[in-house]
């Protein structure tokens, strides 16, 4: 089928970029208004991709358009823009979320002075992000990699007055550049190793699809190094302790940023470079181990977090690592399908958190109680997102969620059982944090109510499409078209039933378990605290990977930071020192030689006259 | 030039006891304490010189000489000292580092051009002059034909430092 | 014999430049430099006689160089007197003006 919207786009990402340059360049001026132009720009994202999508869903050929960028020699560097189902679909995704969380945003800083250079960023951020999915080539991608980084910097360190917030911010930012560094020399390997140096997506598909062209060491290498710039993208074990951190950043960027796209860019890049993956069993080892392990241990951190928004971030970080398992495991379907459901769901989470947040001015959980009498609205949303999370049917992430579990059985057992392992801590703090925060009897002084219509209105949007979102992908025969459209492979279906049963089985035993706990206290709150206080502090100080890092890294490379300090300090600037030294002295000895008397300079003169001739005439010996 | 043989010539013998006469006044004119007597060993070398320029037949150079120096710039030289006071006594010297640094400097300067000296050689394109006869005639000739600008210079020159002298050492007009 | 003159005139000029650059007295300073000038006269007249184009304007020269001798000790002379007439010394090394 012929393309008409598919050639244009390229213009998804200007939107945003003209919103963001309208906003920087008139930001001050503008205040409300500037809101509405960021709002007007991810609308115009939003409504050509939906365009794109329909027309991909519809079957259209997938478009590649590119330029060449820079020429040296006989080589060009291209730069262009790939349409594919995959990038369709994620470009509806991003601007979905985006043009949501801008609307949530009029109301959610409504009250801040910076809201204008707020908005830029996020305009900046989508932009960035749409470019991201839409890349065609690696290097391109890189680009737009390490701007959607700078734009999460900067927007976690939006409140720069808070030092944690600016700390979070660095950490961050350096935590992601490890990751980078990875991806960055895995790019220069492909570089090296690809016929026709060419970094597109295609060349990539097409060499290693065949075996042979490029030997399978080096082919693990790379997936390994692409997959490290992934880690450190989405937060997996071990560079995740910079996502957590990240919730110091206002909670739409939380909801947009580190929760629906740039974190599962990192995901979207394994899926995009899956080829090399594909022929290194090895490297897919590693990405599924990697997955399942994140998937449990940041779930089992969750369970004893007391910040809304850290709760979510780790929770994150676990579904995150869930959508890794299931790519490594070799089904790009079950993991893109997951991060699909995930963005809404999790998004939705976001915003109902920064909902309460709006209202009750804390983030500790403990503090809240009883909110759902009086926030209907974020209540129900926030309830729908949750039993989404939890996997419970026929929400969507209970549909992905089994996808991917389905996946595990087949494959891998171990992995099954880890995955059930970390559904069931899903749904047990997912409850734990629903019960503690809206059930109950209020505590924060009953001043809370409702948010505005800006804020409720996505919540709601988000929670119907947190419903309706996994029945493009059921396991019953004739449903399974989602897979088949998106990566040309249908989801795994055998066991289903079995998988289906287990796992909703899971869920309702955590919620149940967490209902038991918190609601009706036939479980003290304290049985594992009173009887494993270490579990306790283990899990709310994160497995202490944080002061692991602190020891291991951060004082070992303050040692050698020392060591370099007094080098400069005593070597260099001794010699500096020296050198200064050495003209001030000169220059005093001179100053006593010019003694006003005329003998002396006479004596000068023939004392250089002397040195003169002798220099000249010593040449001869020579 | 070469070796130490010595052809006693009558011109070799004056030249040495000329020379000697100068080595000894300046080498005493800088080492006597007493100002007058370094006057004195002054114009022995001034004397001396004479005796050369006579030696090497400039005879009208030599009479200027003994006028000029021996005569009128010895006077001005003890008039100097006269009109300035002076303790007739040098001190002992109060700068040993900047003497010795001094003497230093100039045997090294005389080195290098006693080197020079001895090294270069001066072939003659001609015999040397023999100026003796009608010397001062000669000069007048010359003096008044070939240099006849720079000789009226050097009138107008002593003018104006015969009155600058004169309005620099008169006494201020209270 | 012509170099013999000429290293008479060095160790004369040597002898004046020593005594120019060591002596305190001003009036000494003054004769040392009038030392070194008679030692360029002697230079002048002993090329004028035995040098490579020998000729009378050595002699003609050691001439002008004289008369511009006896000016420069008229002047410097006069110098000296109003300078011990204004810092009542004739010390050299006093003289320090022209370090400001």
């Amino acid at each position: 089928m012929a393309t008409v919207y598919s050639q244009y786009a390229w213009l998804v990402p200007v939107f945003p970029l003209a919103a963001f340059l309208i906003l920087t360049a008139f930001g001050r001026g503008l205040k409300q208004t500037g809101a509405i132009v960021a709002v007007l720009g991810s609308f115009g994202a939003l409504a050509l991709s939906a365009l794109v999508l329909i027309e991909h869903l519809g079957g259209a050929d997938e478009y590649n358009d590119s330029f060449h960028w820079i020429k040296i020699g006989g080589y060009a560097l291209t730069a262009g823009f790939d349409v594919t189902n995959l990038t369709a679909l994620m470009l509806v995704v991003v601007s979905l979320v985006a043009f949501l969380v801008n609307i949530y945003s009029m109301g959610y800083m409504k009250d801040d002075e910076r809201m204008t250079v707020f908005f830029g960023y996020v305009a900046l951020f989508t932009f960035s992000m749409l470019g991201l999915v839409l890349a065609d080539n690696l290097l391109t991608l890189y680009i737009f990699w390490e701007l959607v980084g700078v734009c999460s910097f900067l927007l976690i360190g939006f409140w720069y007055q808070k030092p944690e917030a600016k700390a979070a911010a660095k950490k961050a930012f350096i935590v992601t550049r490890i990751g980078d560094v990875g991806l960055l020399i895995a790019l220069l390997l492909l570089f090296w190793y690809m016929p026709d140096h060419d970094l597109s997506f295609a060349a990539i598909e097409n060499v290693f699809g065949q075996t042979g062209l490029i030997t399978e060491g080096i082919t693990t290498l790379i997936a390994i190094l692409i997959f490290v710039g992934a880690v450190g993208k989405s937060g997996q074990f071990p560079l995740h302790v910079w996502l957590p951190d990240a919730m110091e950043g206002p909670t739409p960027i939380s909801a947009l940023i580190h929760a629906a796209t740039m974190v599962a860019a990192g995901v979207f890049l394994v899926a995009r470079t899956f080829p090399i993956f594909e022929a290194s069993q090895a490297a897919l080892d590693t990405v599924a181990w990697v997955g399942a392990f994140t998937a449990i241990f940041a779930a089992s951190i969750a369970i004893a977090q007391n910040d809304i928004k850290r709760i979510l971030a780790y929770s994150t970080v676990s579904q995150l690592g869930y959508m890794m398992m299931a790519i490594g495991l070799g089904s790009v379907t079950a993991g893109m399908f997951h991060l699909f459901t995930h963005a809404f769901f999790k998004a939705l989470l976001f915003l109902g958190a920064g909902s309460v947040i709006h209202a009750v001015h804390t983030q500790d959980i403990h503090e809240m109680g009883g909110l759902g009498k009086t926030m209907k609205t974020t209540a129900w949303t926030f309830a729908i997102g949750a039993l989404a999370l939890a996997g419970i049917p026929p929400l969507s992430g209970f549909w992905s969620k089994d996808a991917i579990l389905a996946e595990a059985l087949h494959a891998n057992p171990a992995l099954f059982v880890v995955g059930i392992a970390a559904a069931f801590l899903t749904a047990l703090y997912m409850s734990r944090l629903f019960f503690l925060v809206f059930a109950g009897n209020p505590k924060a002084g009953g001043e809370a109510h409702e948010s505005p219509a800006t804020m409720t209105v996505p919540l709601i949007v988000l929670a119907v499409l947190a419903v309706i979102a996994g029945f493009v992908e059921m396991p019953f025969s004739g449903t399974g078209w989602f897979g088949e459209w998106l990566t040309g492979h249908a989801a795994e279906h055998e066991g289903a039933a079995l998988v289906m049963l287990v796992s909703t089985a899971i869920g309702l035993l955590g919620i149940y378990l967490g209902w038991l706990i918190y609601v009706k206290g036939a479980i003290s709150r304290d049985v594992v605290t009173s009887r494993a206080p270490w579990l306790t502090r283990m899990l709310e100080r994160k497995y202490y990977i944080d002061e692991i890092y602190h020891a291991v890294f951060t004082v070992s490379l303050r040692a050698i930071g020392r060591a370099c300090d007094a080098f400069d300090r005593h070597v260099v600037g001794g010699a500096v020192r020296l050198a200064g030294g050495a003209a001030f002295w000169t220059g005093r000895a001179a100053t006593r030689m010019q003694s006003g008397q005329p003998q002396s300079y006479g004596l000068y003169v023939v004392i250089g006259l002397v040195i003169l001739v002798a220099a000249i005439a010593g040449r001869r010996f020579w | 030039m070469s070796g130490f043989y010595i052809n006693w010539s009558g011109e070799l013998v004056a030249f040495f006891a000329f020379a000697v006469i100068m080595i000894v006044g300046a080498v005493l004119m800088l080492t006597l304490t007493k100002v007058v007597h370094m006057v004195v060993s002054l114009a022995a070398v001034f004397l001396g010189l004479g005796g050369m320029f006579v030696v090497l037949e400039a005879e009208f150079v030599a009479f200027v000489q003994v006028l000029i120096y021996a005569g009128a710039i010895t006077i001005l030289m003890i008039f100097g000292i006269m009109m300035t006071h002076h303790q007739a006594v040098q001190h002992e010297p109060a700068r040993p580092v900047h003497e010795i640094v001094s003497a230093v400097a100039s045997i090294l300067l005389f080195g290098i051009l006693f080197y020079a000296i001895r090294t270069t050689e001066f072939e003659p394109s001609a015999p040397p002059l023999q100026a003796g006869v009608d010397n001062a005639m000669e000069i007048g000739k010359q003096l008044y034909t070939q240099h006849v600008i720079p000789f009226e210079l050097v009138s107008v020159l002593l003018t104006v430092a015969f009155i600058g002298a004169i309005v620099i050492a008169k006494k201020e007009a209270e | 014999m012509l170099s013999s003159y000429l290293t008479m005139a060095a160790i004369l000029f040597c002898i004046g430049l020593y005594g120019a650059l060591s002596k305190r007295n001003a009036v000494i300073v003054l004769m040392s430099v009038e030392l070194m000038l008679n030692a360029v006269n002697l230079n002048l007249v002993a090329f004028s006689k035995y040098g490579v184009l020998p000729s009378l304007t050595g002699q003609i020269f050691s001439l002008f160089t004289i008369s511009v001798a006896a000016a420069e000790v008229a002047v410097g002379v006069a110098i000296l007197i109003a300078l011990f007439r204004a810092r009542g010394v004739v010390n050299v090394d006093e003289f320090n003006e022209m370090r400001r």
